[in-house]
């Protein structure tokens, strides 16, 4: 079991260590634009590439990666080979749970994931955030109630935004 | 924080996300408060709470209803 603080800043503070090229979704996505929702797991959508698999499979080996729920004995060979030929995975760490979301439900694979979204500096490193339009539509999409529950604070958020860009522009 | 916004999430107006977000029964006064920290300090303050459950949750335990334990304190 990982420790019980810093259970999303340390997967993080991974991330960018390792230089994934990563974008952050879900409820972690949600909090760093304001919403209260609560989670306690990292979910990111990762770009697929050798090499930044390579760098996720390195990140990954040095907190002692492991599929989440897995039955035990099941061989699994954590490497850029095996992310390759899967697409999304849940992993228990030494620091945190992260999930790797190859394709977002609603929105589509990394690239679309990427594109529109917000550059964050956290911890000293920078993280790309999903849009928060974009996160609206993959909550919708995920369908699931704890989403659903999710939407109206988000749509608050998204509008207010709105008003800060009208704003500026 | 811009004041349009404070007033935004404050006073939402009719037919706005922020009303049926407080019709949906969203505290709309919290989000606002957090809206105000960073990036940062919000996945700091994540982190803070859920720690703070999983103490909690380490913490508790259920001895049984309270009438039954208080017929045991007589």
């Amino acid at each position: 079991m990982p420790p019980l603080s810093n259970i999303i800043e340390a997967p993080l503070r991974l991330l960018g260590e390792y230089k994934v090229s990563c974008v952050i979704v879900g409820g972690v996505a949600a909090t760093i634009h304001g919403s209260l929702l609560l989670t306690n797991d990292l979910d990111v959508c990762y770009a697929r590439d050798p090499e930044n698999l390579t760098r996720l499979a390195e990140a990954l080996q040095s907190v002692h990666a492991r599929l989440r729920n897995a039955p035990e004995g099941l061989p699994f060979i954590l490497d850029a080979e095996t992310l390759r030929r899967g697409l999304n995975f849940t992993f228990t760490t030494d620091i945190g749970d992260i999930d790797l979301l190859g394709e977002v439900r609603g929105v589509g694979n990394y690239d679309d994931v990427f594109a529109g979204s917000v550059a964050v500096e956290m911890f000293g490193y920078r993280f790309a955030v999903i849009d928060i339009g974009k996160l609206i539509l993959s909550k919708r999409a995920a369908g699931r109630s704890k989403d659903l529950l999710a939407l109206p604070e988000l749509e608050a958020i998204q509008e207010a935004q709105g008003i800060d860009k009208q704003t500026e522009s | 924080m811009r004041a349009d916004i404070e007033n935004y999430f404050l006073n939402p107006p009719l037919g706005s996300a922020a009303a049926r977000a407080t019709e949906f029964g969203i505290d709309l006064t919290l989000t606002l408060e957090h809206l105000r920290l960073t990036p940062e300090e919000r996945i700091r303050k994540l982190d803070s709470f859920i720690e703070g459950v999983a103490k909690l949750r380490a913490s508790v335990r259920f001895i049984g209803p309270t009438n039954a334990t208080a017929q045991q304190h007589h």
